[in-house]
């Protein structure tokens, strides 16, 4: 197997094209296991955190732009990023253990396909795109677009993420992320939730809510969304939009967690991330809701 | 200054703590060999055909040992139920038929190569052909109707195939009389031991010409007698030796590596071929491996009166010791002990079965059935409690076991029993009294930010009482040898001694404390101390790193020979010798019908333990934020050493009771793994251990000394399952409390939001 370290996303396609079957990596956090397992990862591997533009994250007047190599523990770590966008970056803070995040990447995440990855939900609540990049040239999809089931992606041949476009809030807007898992850290999500919404006057006027680890691909929950928008967030609201949460889940049943107990837990971490988001919404600046 | 009581440095911290320490696994001797241990993965099958030809021609590969290699296919530590190898040639010479394997992780064949990855390539290359036989997966498939009987050659010719009886007084009469009944049926989980170690070893032949095995275990004569016994050789022909050991936990008490890497070395050393053999497991294969903590179930029922009285106790108790016994009868013993827990019973009808299946065996675990027999018997006390109204210390003070009481067994427990006092001391630590707490917060535990809205909190208490030392007949002594040293001047004291011992250092400190205890016998300095530890070579049985047994059974043969080398001083000897063997009390066997008063066991440690948690019943996680473990010490060798088995214990419980979830279905182990086996990490255990130690002297102890180390794993899980109850009213008879399973029963008890 070869290892490759392109310079320029030029080059990185120039390596996809002419040796077919290479993949791509960032922090090789799920590639690593893949070999040790004694999965075939092909001909070779192509490592993209060389890539400027894909190791760069910026602020621009109405979007973060965040490259799709970046580690994880660079987004925590930024404190400007932390103030637009809290539930992105507490997703990407829930990756793995401390040494994982100094590698892991939200490429590398939303790329794997796992059903769990922590920060898909949270990049659909916050509306993000993905630039994909091609020898065509690139082009610009939603994140939800990526996944399409377990280990697969929406990204054909020659593709690889470039980086992640994700709108600055406007007016009183705010995200929240949160994941079950049955233990404190170090575990793969039962179920994850992610929320942004835009309140005004104590009334809800948007709303985007997505699940993980309760089916295949990621899952947006319109039924929720609606069940919110136009309220007050008052328990008959928090109720509805709990239950078109679990009643939203096509989950599994392993040793994390039953059917049922899924379905259910959905519920709640949809009732409760509506509750930090709108918190934070109503509240800029304040830390409320940190996992940590 | 006396040498007990000091939390004196661990001679051994340093190495262990950067690295230096060479575990088995870290023995790389010039010139050896890795020897793959291959498994058969056959939960129950016969094998009719084994051809290892294409692996003995594989590259590296020096030579295959089967069963036709073994002398006397058969292991076991209370019988020999186990081959070890199945095939299907043998000696002949075993009472257990050789070519049915009725485990997955039965051994096949050991594949000895230049390294590893050819061993283990050309295992795969062993063809087997084997002839299915009926699954018995669980207790039960093998109590039913017509069950397949797992061993057809045992005596009892039933999977049920060892049972105990206590018969005492007239329960019948005393469930007439009872104001109450408490009734339940309870389901106990496996545990794995997660040492950091996965099995390791090597082995050669010594400048004496023995066959040497330098492995982690519990117990070095007892490899040495079932190395010999399989190997047809005799004892002084075979030599182990425990470097240092990386955790046990009753885990290491059973044979893994020990017999095969023996007949690896010998099966070369037939060759002409002199060379040394190493072989570790993986994570996986020493989860798939090695016997774990019994799963089993208990039905019981309790009389008492309106006060809280207990008048009468029954329970059928089954373990599924799996397909051997290992320790499983005695594991049974401990249990049948402890279901009525440690109270005044008048009238009772126990019946314990340990029962064949063919899932992973059963066998030695911290507490050694303790846990689960106290699980049920505190549980009950505490729903009895809560039946009555009553306060869960109060009711404890009104059965709880004293000096002078008549035990289970219709015989006075051994003198020493300070059960009350330990009680009372923690209800006063855990200020039991105290008004109830406010609702507390879940944090981080959950990986969920705070709520109050669905956090419930509550207290609960569980105490416990559990043997200390070999049970029911089984020969217990322990050997010492001490040897003086220092002027030849009449008048002269000794300057410096060489203590010699073969008691397991598995982690827990053991041989600090044989050289404090042995400071404080011969009035030396411990740095005056030279050890000669864990080597059948130099070394007289000590007995297994078990049933909290090592300090009281070597701190008695150290003072004894530490009086003879004393004797031998005085009398002029340079260097002066004393040679020292231990007995303790006998003990005696209970009768089959289960009614003659016998004494079960010599001493006793006592303990109690009081939580407080919270519980999130929307998602059912649960965070421990103060755990007060009050537990009599007799004498403290060494603080630092007490309160980190007893912080250790309570955090192996707390995995047990919460996380720990081993998943076998139809004899395979499906979360080999920790990623699916969770033991508590750093952010899950108690926020707060307090631990609480009492010096009332046993007084058969070496300086008063009790042993302590299972027992404060013994009464966390009921205490937990009673502060659950205080949080909301809820009572769990199985675990482990796994967030879905709390919530699925406080779902179906209309707890928390639908």
């Amino acid at each position: 197997m070869k290892y490759y370290a392109p310079a320029t996303i030029e080059e990185a396609i120039g390596v996809l094209t002419s040796e077919p079957g290479t993949r791509v990596f960032a922090g090789a956090t799920d590639v690593v296991p893949q070999m040790r397992s004694g999965r075939d990862l092909g001909p070779g591997l192509i490592d993209l955190k060389k890539i400027e533009r894909l190791s760069a994250v910026t602020r621009q007047d109405d979007m973060w732009v965040i490259g799709a190599a970046v580690p994880a523990a660079q987004l925590t770590a930024n404190a400007d990023l932390s103030h637009d966008l809290p539930g992105v970056v507490e997703a990407a803070g829930l990756i793995g253990s401390d040494q994982v995040q100094s590698r892991s990447s939200l490429g590398g995440n939303v790329c794997n396909a796992s059903p769990a990855a922590d920060s898909v939900p949270a990049l659909v609540a916050a509306g993000a795109r993905a630039v994909i990049a091609s020898g065509d040239g690139t082009r610009t999809i939603l994140v939800e677009e990526l996944p399409v089931g377990p280990g697969r992606t929406s990204l054909a041949p020659g593709e690889f993420v470039v980086e992640f476009e994700i709108d600055r809030p406007a007016g009183a807007t705010a995200d929240a992320y949160l994941r079950l898992i049955p233990r404190t850290e170090m575990d793969i999500a039962v179920v994850g939730a992610g929320v942004q919404l835009t309140m005004d006057g104590g009334t809800c006027t948007s709303a985007r809510i997505a699940l993980g680890a309760v089916a295949p691909t990621v899952v947006r929950v319109p039924d929720a969304e609606a069940a919110i928008v136009g309220t007050t967030l008052d328990d008959a609201a928090l109720a509805a939009a709990s239950a078109a949460a679990s009643a939203a889940c096509n989950p599994i049943d392993d040793k994390r967690g039953t059917i049922a107990y899924r379905q259910h837990v959905a519920g709640v971490l949809t009732k409760r991330a509506i509750g930090i988001a709108a918190d934070r919404a109503q509240n800029p600046g304040t830390a409320n809701g940190s996992t940590h | 200054m006396s040498a007990l009581g000091q939390s004196l440095p661990r001679p051994d911290a340093r190495d262990k703590v950067t690295g230096d320490a060479r575990y088995p696994g870290d023995r790389f001797p010039p010139d050896v060999l890795f020897a793959f241990i291959v498994f058969t993965d056959q939960p129950h099958a016969r094998i009719t055909r084994l051809d290892t030809a294409a692996a003995e021609a594989a590259e590296g590969v020096v030579a295959v040992v089967t069963a036709a290699d073994v002398p006397v296919n058969e292991y076991g530590l209370t019988m020999f139920d186990q081959p070890v190898l199945i095939g299907p040639t043998s000696s002949g010479r075993s009472a257990v038929p050789h070519d049915v394997s009725r485990w997955e992780a039965d051994h096949l064949a050991v594949v000895i190569a230049e390294t590893e990855e050819q061993a283990r390539s050309a295992a795969a290359l062993i063809e087997s052909d084997w002839e299915a036989l009926p699954l018995v997966a669980d207790i039960d498939a093998a109590l039913a109707d017509g069950a397949p009987l797992v061993h057809p050659e045992h005596p009892a010719q039933s999977n049920a195939y060892h049972h105990l009886v206590i018969t005492k007084g007239d329960v019948a009469t005393a469930f007439e009389r009872a104001d109450v009944v408490i009734e339940g049926t309870y389901e106990l989980p496996y545990q794995e031991h997660a040492y950091l170690q996965p099995e390791a070893g090597v082995a050669y032949v010594d400048e004496e010409g023995r066959i040497t095995v330098e492995v982690a275990g519990q117990w070095t004569h007892e490899d040495q007698e079932q190395i010999a016994h399989a190997l047809d050789l005799d004892l002084d022909a075979v030599r182990v030796i425990y470097p240092p050991i990386g955790g046990a936990f009753g885990g290491r008490e059973d044979m893994s590596l020990q017999i095969v890497l023996a007949l690896a070395v010998r099966k070369l050393n037939e060759r002409g071929i002199d060379r040394p053999v190493r072989s570790q497991w993986s994570r996986e294969e020493s989860i798939v491996g090695h016997h774990k903590r019994h799963r089993g179930r208990v039905h019981t029922r309790w009389a008492a009166t309106k006060d809280g009285v207990l008048l009468g106790v029954e329970a059928t108790s089954h373990l599924d010791a799996g397909s051997y016994n290992y320790t499983s009868n005695k594991v049974l013993g401990n249990l049948h002990l402890t279901v009525a827990g440690p109270y005044e019973v008048p009238n009772a009808q126990l019946d314990s079965y340990a029962v064949y299946t063919n899932a992973v065996p059963g066998g030695a675990f911290r507490g050694f059935g303790g846990p689960q027999g106290c699980f049920v018997s505190e549980t009950q006390m505490n729903r009895l409690a809560a039946a009555l109204h009553l306060d869960p210390v109060e009711v404890r003070r009104r059965n709880v076991l004293g000096e002078g009481s008549i035990g289970i067994t219709s015989t006075p427990l051994p003198a020493g029993v300070s059960l009350p006092e330990v009680i009372e001391e923690c209800a006063i630590e855990a200020d039991w009294e105290a008004p109830p707490r406010p609702p507390a917060a879940i944090g981080a535990f959950a990986s969920l930010p705070p709520t109050t809205e669905a956090s419930r909190r509550g207290r609960g208490f569980a105490c416990a009482y559990k043997n200390i030392g070999f049970s029911f007949g089984f020969p217990e002594r322990s050997v010492a040898d001490i040897v003086l040293h220092g002027s030849d001047d009449a008048d002269a004291r000794p300057t410096s001694a060489e203590l010699y011992l073969a008691g397991a250092d598995v982690g827990q400190g053991a041989h600090l404390a044989f050289l404090q205890m042995a400071a404080e016998a011969t009035g030396l300095d411990v740095e005056a101390i030279t050890p000669g530890f864990s080597d059948t070579a130099t070394s007289g049985d000590s007995g297994s790193a078990s049933a909290s047994r090592l300090s009281w059974m070597t701190g008695n043969a150290i003072l004894g020979a530490a009086e003879e080398a004393e004797k031998a001083w005085r009398d002029g000897d340079r260097p002066a010798r004393g040679h020292f063997r231990y007995t303790p009390p006998p003990t005696e066997m209970l009768d089959p019908d289960g009614r003659t008063p016998t004494t079960p066991n010599f001493a006793y440690g006592y303990v109690a333990e009081a939580v407080d948690l919270s519980v999130d019943v929307e998602t059912g996680h649960i965070v421990v934020h103060d755990v007060v473990c009050a537990i009599d010490v007799g004498r403290i060798i060494n603080p630092q050493q007490v309160t980190g088995q007893i912080e250790g214990a309570v955090i192996q419980a707390h995995g047990y009771c919460l996380s720990e979830n081993l998943v076998v279905i139809d004899g395979r182990v499906m979360n080999p793994r920790f990623s699916g086996y969770l033991i508590p990490g750093i952010g899950d255990i108690p926020e707060q251990v307090r631990s609480v130690m009492l010096e009332i002297p046993d007084p058969r102890g070496p300086f008063g000394v009790r042993g302590m180390a299972e027992m404060p794993l013994m009464p966390y899980a009921p205490a937990i399952v009673g502060a659950l109850y205080d949080a909301t009213g809820v009572w769990f008879d199985s675990f482990p409390l796994t967030p879905p399973r709390v919530r699925a029963v406080l779902r179906a008890a209309g707890v928390g939001a639908s």
